[in-house]
């Protein structure tokens, strides 16, 4: 079953804009101040560039997926070895997700909270959509990306009159260096591409029109800048202390002094986005569980996830852990790992294999030539063989 | 072998049970036996007199050749006269209306065409009433439904290929489909699933339906349904492919995606920017008919804080005293105008306007007075009650649904509605009807047929065929051909 570039784009969307705006904005705040917006457009742009970089090679193999790429490319050993570090970078997102989610659901939805009600739904929910497959994650979130781009915009717009843009002077007041360290203490938090490398040989190129990805992803990250600019213009130096960028901001809105009804129902719609989001990433995982260690069904991968989402559900920390969590050296390496140096390591290791192709080919011609005719020119050598 | 006249009519009658409804009549043609037999009630007896009794007896002219093929040739003047070779053949055209002809001693049976048919007239089918277009609607006969599509199709590429389903009831099944249009491998798995049918018999279109459908147990509806033969031949033109049973007034369509019962056949015939506006109202309507009561529990249960004060205030004044909770309180009404829609439905039409009153206004006011229920719970019902009925073709999906909107909203509040959403739209991606995703063109987005779903363009802008349904992909464009 595969997905069109179309939804792909939409899924990239999705993934670049979901995880940036809840509590990355706060966060990116106490190391970065005023100047987070910068550190995150970076990272998002150096995001962007990967996902070219994925998609290439995603169309130069159209029909593989992940494990033979791999394996062509690296040798089955350190291909498993590469899966593996996936399924820890998509345990980590899928960590990060569902803990985020349970504390905006809780913020937003509760008075009083039981957990087996937010977790027994959402566990069903994403596993059904695990076991339909990537075609129907791609389906939900054509579905509700509309929505969801209409809601954001409305918050952001109904609250840019409060904003303050004096928030952002005086720019780089400490320099570039804390920007860098910002950056890199929060890179698990970008990376939204990763989830490319499980859709190798999922994707349907036949009817790619060029400029779709990069239409997405420019509006992505203006977006998010959109978003940003509105969250520190309006809390400025208490933005640490403001967990959740979306539902926080439309609480400022310049028409309403508590949070409207209208608002309530687009956080209420980060809430799907968010659920979607999370079956994705699940589903990726099934997907590197089941190369990693040659499983060929889905029900057993999908059993590990949900009992790994629903562990997580039990004993993961409170928000302040999961940072932790997500700063640690181990979490970081992963994170590189995953996000940027897996991906290269294929690009470079693919295209040194294609150039050792094309001198195999070239000398085996010329040893061609030279033993049949080697009274005939190369250009007529070449018509002979039917290659020109 | 040669016909032995009062045997094989013998043998007719033993193959058919000694039924008495099988009737014979013996002739003498120049000297030979000829028994006439045929099934009365099933029988036009002035197409009998005329075309077979009375050519019979008043001809003049001794025959020259055999006499079996001179009756074929010069006397009988039915439109349709057939040979036949065995006795099953026999039995089956005697069953079909025909009346069989035995001539003694001749090497073959006739049978002519003398089939009653017995229908109603041609009217507006009550369950698509429209206010401009055509009103004719499919009867019960599938000879006057054919008639009634090729009257609107009359064209060479119309394709009708019938088809016997039923051991017991041999009921006549026509697939139609336009040859240039249709996708032939869609074509080729309904017949080939239609032909694969063993059943006893099929009373209705609806028989086929399970055999059809992919997820025979699902709750949405995955075959389209019509009783109008304008509405047909418009989705014959998009590629789908029409399914008519004898017997049936409703005629199945595939493939179907859901998007089909958005849309109306007024929305044809009326102004684009109306067009529009009503497709737009009818999606807000599937969403308020299916969630606002599950919205206003979790709401009261959970949520009350976002509710405006004003609103919160009069809520809380109308739904102190009462001695449900939001939930009983919901289901208690949507239960009972389930009941009343059901008795409703089977009521005689007298019985039906004094039931609408009993019901609506003197059981709910009565509720409401007696403290049993609160007025915001029977308007949220009612709201969404009335809504259903924007699509009433779904009407039944949509009530279960709410249903299960309800319960969710109840036990896990925003939250749980919020996933039931998903997990719906998760359910209908998933299942495919005969290569047409079931919600395109929302998903997979397909740019070209947006001009014909939540708003409608002019017909003379709409130049190609949706891509959303299966069809020949070498015929997409549908206008303006000449044009250029």
């Amino acid at each position: 079953m595969k997905i069109n570039y179309r939804q792909l784009s939409i899924l990239v969307f999705m993934s670049f804009v979901s995880l940036k705006l809840l509590a990355l904005p706060s966060l990116l705040y106490v190391d970065s101040g005023n100047m987070s917006w910068l550190v995150a457009l970076v990272l998002m742009i150096v995001d962007a560039l990967y996902v070219f970089l994925i998609l290439d090679l995603m169309k130069k193999c159209e029909e593989k997926n992940i494990l033979e790429f791999m394996k062509k490319c690296l040798g089955p050993v350190l291909s498993r070895v590469f899966l593996a570090i996936y399924i820890l970078k998509y345990a980590l997102v899928i960590a990060n997700i569902s803990k985020g989610l349970e504390f905006f659901v809780v913020e937003n939805f509760y008075n009083e909270f039981n957990w087996l009600v937010f977790i027994l739904p959402l566990m069903a929910l994403i596993g059904y959509m695990t076991y339909k497959g990537i075609r129907n994650i791609a389906r939900v979130s054509e579905m509700i990306n509309l929505a969801i781009v209409i809601g954001c915009l409305y918050i952001a717009f109904q609250s840019v009159g409060s904003a303050d843009p004096t928030a952002y002077i005086p720019m780089f007041k400490d320099g570039v260096v804390p920007l860098f360290e910002s950056g890199f203490k929060h890179l698990s938090w970008f990376g939204s591409a990763s989830f490319m490398m499980l859709l190798f040989g999922k994707v349907d190129f036949k009817e790619e029109k060029k400029w779709t990805m990069i239409k997405y992803l420019i509006f992505a990250i203006v977006l998010v800048q959109i978003m940003y600019y509105v969250f520190y213009g309006i809390f400025d130096n208490i933005s640490a202390t403001h967990n959740f960028c979306i539902s926080d901001i439309s609480q400022f809105s310049s028409q309403e002094s508590s949070i409207n009804e209208l608002s309530w129902l687009i956080v209420a719609l980060w809430v799907v986005a968010q659920a979607v989001q999370l079956a994705l990433y699940s589903y990726c995982m099934m997907q590197a569980i089941k190369f990693t260690f040659n499983i060929k069904n889905n029900t057993i991968p999908i059993i590990v996830v949900m009992v790994y989402v629903l562990i997580w559900s039990l004993v993961g920390e409170n928000t302040i852990g999961l940072e932790r969590l997500f700063f640690t050296p181990f979490a970081s390496i992963i994170t590189i790992l995953a996000q940027y140096v897996i991906p290269l390591v294929l690009y470079i290791g693919f295209y040194m294999q294609n150039r050792r192709k094309k001198i195999f080919k070239s000398k085996n011609f010329i040893k061609n030539r030279i033993e049949i005719a080697p009274n005939v020119s190369v250009n007529k050598f070449k018509m002979l063989r039917g290659e020109k | 072998m040669l016909v032995d006249a009062v045997n094989t009519f013998n043998e007719i009658k033993t193959k058919l049970h000694d039924s008495s409804d099988l009737k014979s009549r013996q002739v003498q043609f120049f000297g030979t036996d000829i028994t006439i037999c045929y099934i009365a009630p099933i029988t036009d007896n002035n197409l009998l007199n005329d075309c077979i009794l009375f050519p019979m007896t008043s001809e003049q002219n001794k025959p020259k050749e055999d006499i079996a093929n001179y009756l074929k040739h010069s006397v009988l003047s039915s439109i349709e006269v057939t040979e036949i070779l065995d006795i099953d053949q026999a039995v089956t055209k005697l069953l079909n209306g025909q009346t069989v002809i035995l001539v003694d001693k001749a090497d073959k049976i006739l049978s002519c065409d003398t089939e009653k048919i017995t229908v109603r007239a041609v009217a507006e089918p009550p369950t698509s009433v429209v206010i401009k277009g055509p009103r004719e609607g499919f009867t019960e006969s599938i000879k006057y439904n054919l008639a009634l599509i090729r009257k609107r199709a009359r064209s060479d590429d119309l394709v009708v290929n019938m088809m016997e389903i039923g051991k017991l009831t041999k009921t006549q099944v026509a697939v139609v489909y336009f040859d240039s249009v249709a996708d032939k491998s869609v074509v080729k798995q309904i017949t080939k699933k239609l032909k694969a049918i063993k059943i006893d018999g099929v009373l209705d279109s609806h028989y086929l339906v399970s055999y059809l459908q992919k997820n025979p147990h699902s709750l949405f509806k995955q075959i389209g349904d019509t009783e109008k033969p304008d509405i047909l031949v418009g989705k014959m033109l998009e590629g789908r492919v029409g399914i008519i049973v004898d017997g049936s007034p409703i005629v199945l369509t595939l493939p179907f995606i859901l998007i089909e019962d958005l849309q109306n056949s007024d929305d044809y015939y009326s102004q684009p920017i109306r067009v529009t506006f009503v497709r737009i109202l009818r999606f807000v309507g599937v969403v308020l008919a299916v969630l606002l009561p599950g919205i206003y529990i979790a709401l009261e249960k959970y949520h009350y804080k976002i509710l405006p004060t004003e609103f919160l205030v009069t809520i809380m004044n109308t739904t102190q005293g009462i001695p449900f909770s939001p939930f009983m309180e919901i289901l208690f009404v949507v239960l009972l105008f389930e009941i009343l829609y059901e008795a409703n439905l089977r009521m005689p039409q007298y019985f039906g306007m004094a039931m609408s009153i009993v019901g609506a206004l003197i059981l709910g006011e009565t509720a409401v007075n007696a403290g049993l229920v609160s007025p915001p719970a029977v308007m949220i019902v009612a709201l969404s009650g009335i809504t259903f009925y924007i699509i009433p073709s779904q009407a039944a999906q949509f009530s279960i649904l709410r249903l299960l909107a309800i319960v969710v909203g109840a036990c896990l509040g925003l939250y749980g509605v919020l996933l039931f959403c998903v997990f719906v739209l998760s359910y209908l991606s998933s299942f495919d009807s005969y290569k047409s995703a079931y919600l395109a063109p929302a998903t997979p987005f397909i740019e070209s047929d947006q001009e014909d779903f939540y708003m409608r363009k002019t017909i003379s802008e709409m130049k190609k065929r949706p891509k959303s349904i299966a069809n020949n992909h070498n015929n997409m464009i549908r206008r303006g051909e000449n044009e250029d």
